[in-house]
């Protein structure tokens, strides 16, 4: 370390650190132009899935249990369906047992999946970066006992607290969202508290008081800006875990309310067929969590990269 | 003492191979002669491949590098073409190694009686009670108390000065023909710096061993070599006798380091012109009996840091203050621009009493009282540019539109002597001289009256505090800044100050005009830190010096301070009377001040004339 900085200082265009290369390739280009199609495709899904599914996703078609086409048919299904030869659209992902289209019901999902996982993520992360900087940036008793009630928030198993929660409050969306704002923002809180710290015994603090800086101003001015890097990283990991969460919600019935399209129902419903050999209704749903909390991870990776080299 | 020499480098390289295959050489071609008793010095920049030659000697190089050509000659012996087992018999035994990093360079979970012991038994075959009772020994002889206790302590429970002695005790275990040591002495204060160096010294001339020191000091060279090599690029410019060097340089290179690190050059005159005015100027800063104590955590004791201060500073007057780490030195100059509180005492600035405000109502005098740091880069928002940077004081004090902030702006590059394209620059991808003048510029942005400078060379490579030096004293002289200059660079004040303050675990001990202090220091405490700092002067060499004025031990915990004088116990003229008498500051008839009853009374004096 101390041979590296004073190079660095120096403005010489310090030698990049290659010492897991594997890693660096992983995080490379391709995953990363996956992780953003991924977060985009999600974002896109939420808005305007509905409307372009080819059925309705909550309305049973009179085909039940019907297993997908085999994945080499379905470029010719692709074509005639595009061409306007078939007379009804292909069954993509099959149907369930109630004859819902499978994969109508997937692609309109992130509705209610995404809407409530980054509403409550984002919401986690407005909220404790403010209380993390306030936390961080002013020690007393206040914000202490602020640290031990966040402490007691976690110290609770996630899925637990928010299965309370749900169950207390009732099933609508936005006791959802408050569940995962209950349940994440102390995670944020912490991080902040703890880089705003670091960064507060950091000479440009001090500096930013001595030229005539004063009070919370400084934080906001001067810590803040520094100290959000680790909120962003976590942010993304914390957009995947809420997906998990809510559509475990969901699978465990204490989410969303069936008919509506979400990964986690499906799941549950489709589970009971998996021993009927039907593994198409939970497999696509299931699928389309491990994808989506991939991607938001890969980006959650590179933004931490393109901020640690600033 | 025979003159076959010990050493015989030949010809050595060392050259590294890059990723893409590409081959730098680091050590090009160099030779070496150490004879027994020579203490020896390696100079030069930072990445001149001084350290690489230097372990090179003993077959060592930090991967991927090799030694691509050359040879050692080791009492005879080629070193390089041995074998592994045979090599690291003689590393170790006969060659010892001190590094730079003490700290990270012993074991943390090992006692360190046990480190020593190991190395010894490597290379000696005693039992394992013979080399700890060795152990023992070698902890007296650098010089550490209480070696029985100390024997058994881990590295995180002592000092930085001790860790150093223990990494040579566990280097001179063997009594090795040759000492190699890498900065041994960076980030030790002056007083333990002198203390490990006379030790290395007497150890060299009495048991006929050499010494081979790397360093970028021209204070250790002068006082402790005997010869000195320049290295530049890989290569040796210049080797000479010591005297030869400082007398007569043959390299414009030597030259110029000598020049930069005597500080020649225009610096008596800008100080002598400065000095007749000052005589009648008013005095803008007072403080008066300025009290600091940081309470310890889960504790009811305190860190007294500093300790009933006063002193005055009078318009465009610099006044140094100096003193080891600990001294609590930057602790005063933090409590002047209330970047801490003080515990007690009073602070005017001019007729304005601001030691008992609160930090609000400090404010508006932040325009008047501005302070730059040790840290250049770390002083600086990261995300800010130089033109955000140099902006936040006009924001915060001035009413200028933004045109003429940013006329103000150029103006203040211009002033410190930086280029106006650099405006749009993050401080990253300046240099540390650069990102210096930044923080001085934005300093003297809103035309202040007095800035505090706690170290502001000290992270600066010895080039570039000269020319940071220069600014400052230039700035001074143009606008009347008055300046609190925080240093233990006792060459630096030397050369700018007006008067010294001089501190001492919180206390102030001596105050007195620069050259009257420098001249003939008065006070035990600061007798032994002038004697200890290492001028870069040849003509008063430390080791030719009849008396040699050490400090016993080291500074003690400033949480239970000693009940008498906080010097009893290290003072070379102590009496039994000090260990229970507090000290005060007397004022002595010529206007120095000094917190000794011994010399304001006259008693010390008399005992040695």
């Amino acid at each position: 370390m101390s041979i590296a900085e004073p190079d660095s200082r120096q403005g010489a265009p310090a030698p990049k650190r290659r010492r897991f290369a594997r890693l660096d390739r992983f995080s490379g280009n391709k995953f990363l132009i996956f992780g953003i199609s991924v977060v985009a495709l999600s974002i896109f899904l939420a808005a305007f899935g509905a409307a372009i599914s080819p059925y309705d996703p909550i309305e049973a078609t009179g085909d039940i249990s019907v297993p997908p086409p085999p994945i080499v048919e379905w470029p010719r299904l692709f074509y005639l369906a595009v061409s306007g030869q078939l007379e009804r659209p292909p069954h993509w992902f099959g149907t369930d047992q109630s004859g819902l289209d499978v994969f109508s019901r997937v692609i309109s999902a992130p509705r209610a999946d995404m809407s409530i996982a980054l509403g409550g993520a984002l919401i986690s992360l407005f909220l404790g970066t403010f209380l993390g900087l306030i936390a961080g940036f002013y020690r007393n008793w206040a914000t202490e006992l602020m640290m031990r009630i966040s402490d007691v928030l976690q110290a609770f198993p996630v899925f637990i607290t928010a299965m309370i929660l749900v169950a207390l409050a009732g099933r609508e969306t936005g006791n959802l969202v408050l569940a995962l704002v209950l349940v994440y923002t102390p995670i944020f809180i912490r991080l902040t508290r703890s880089e705003v710290m670091g960064q507060s015994a950091r000479g440009y603090v001090q500096a930013a008081w001595a030229v005539g800086n004063y009070g919370f101003k400084i934080a906001v001015k001067h810590v803040l800006p520094n100290s959000l890097v680790p909120s962003l990283v976590q942010l993304s990991v914390t957009v995947g875990f809420a997906i998990i969460l809510t559509a475990g919600l969901s699978f465990v019935g204490a989410g969303v309310r069936p008919p509506t399209p979400e990964w986690g129902i499906m799941i549950s419903i489709g589970a009971q067929q998996l021993i009927l050999g039907e593994w198409w209704p939970s497999i696509f749903p299931g699928l389309a969590i491990t994808v989506t909390v991939f991607g938001y991870a890969v980006v959650g990776h590179a933004i931490e990269q393109k901020f640690r080299e600033a | 003492m025979s003159t076959a020499p010990i050493l015989e480098a030949a010809g050595l390289s060392v050259s590294f191979r890059g990723k893409d295959g590409s081959e730098t050489v680091a050590v090009d071609g160099f030779s070496l002669t150490i004879r027994p008793g020579e203490f020896v010095g390696i100079m030069g920049e930072p990445g001149c491949g001084k350290s690489t030659a230097a372990i090179a000697l003993m077959g060592l190089v930090r991967p991927p590098g090799r030694i691509s050509a050359g040879s050692v000659q080791f009492l005879g012996r080629e070193l390089l073409t041995l074998a592994d087992e045979e090599i690291a018999e003689i590393r170790g035994r006969d060659i010892g190694l001190i590094v730079q990093n003490p700290r990270t360079s012993l074991h943390p979970m090992l006692t360190v009686g046990n480190q020593i012991s190991r190395v010894y038994r490597a290379h000696n075959k005693v039992s394992k009670k013979a080399a700890w009772q060795h152990a023992i020994d070698m902890l007296r002889m650098v010089g550490m108390n209480d070696p029985e206790r100390r024997v058994k302590a881990h590295a995180h429970e002592l000092s930085s000065g001790m860790t150093q002695r223990v990494l040579i005790a566990m280097a001179m275990s063997s009594k090795p023909k040759l000492l190699i040591a890498d900065e041994p002495t960076s980030g030790l204060d002056v007083t333990i710096q002198a203390q490990f160096l006379d030790q290395m010294w007497e150890t060299a001339n009495h048991t006929g061993s050499a010494v081979l020191l790397v360093t970028q000091d021209l204070g250790i060279v002068a006082n402790y070599c005997d010869r000195v090599l320049i290295m530049a690029e890989g290569r040796i410019i210049e080797e000479a006798p010591v005297w030869q060097f400082f007398e007569a340089p043959e390299q414009d290179y030597s030259r110029r380091i000598l020049a930069t690190q005597r500080q020649e050059g225009d610096g008596e005159t800008i100080r002598q012109a400065h000095h007749g005015e000052l005589e009648d100027a008013e005095t803008i800063v007072r403080i008066a009996g300025l009290y600091k104590q940081f309470p310890i955590r889960g504790s009811d004791k305190k860190v007294h840091a500093v300790d009933d201060v006063s002193f005055d500073i009078r318009r465009g007057e610099t006044v140094g203050l100096v003193g080891e780490s600990g001294s609590g030195k930057t602790t005063v100059g933090r409590c002047l621009v209330r970047l801490e509180e003080p515990t007690a005492g009073e602070i005017h600035f001019h007729d304005a009493a601001l030691g008992g405000i609160k930090r609000a109502a400090f404010v508006p005098y932040r325009k008047a009282i501005q302070i730059v740091f040790q840290d250049p880069f770390d002083s600086m928002n990261p995300r800010w540019t130089v033109e955000k940077v140099l902006t936040e004081p006009l924001d915060l004090h001035t009413d200028l539109n933004p045109e003429l902030k940013r006329a103000r702006v150029v103006e203040l590059l211009e002033m410190t002597g930086l280029d106006a394209a650099l405006r749009s620059s993050q401080p990253r991808q300046l240099s540390a001289g650069q990102q210096q003048r930044v923080v001085i510029a934005r300093a003297i942005a809103t035309d202040p009256e007095f800035i505090v400078l706690d170290e502001p060379t000290s992270a600066l490579s010895p080039e570039t505090r000269i020319e940071i030096i220069q600014l400052l004293m230039q700035l001074s002289r143009k606008l009347g800044f008055a300046y609190l200059f925080i240093s233990h660079d006792l060459t630096t004040v030397k050369y700018i100050c007006h008067r010294v303050i001089v501190m001492y675990l919180g206390q102030v001990v001596e105050v007195g005009d620069k050259d009257a202090v420098f001249a003939a220091p008065r006070h035990p405490y600061s007798k032994a830190l002038l004697a200890s700092h290492l001028f870069p002067d040849i003509s008063d060499r430390r080791v030719d010096r009849a008396e040699r004025v050490t400090l016993e031990g080291e500074i003690p915990s400033p949480v239970s301070l000693p009940k008498g004088c906080y010097l009893y116990g290290r003072c070379p003229s102590q009496k039994d009377a000090c260990a229970n008498m507090p000290q005060e500051l007397r004022a002595m008839p010529d206007g120095r001040e000094i917190r000794c009853w011994r010399v304001t009374e006259g008693d010390l004096e008399d005992a040695q004339s």
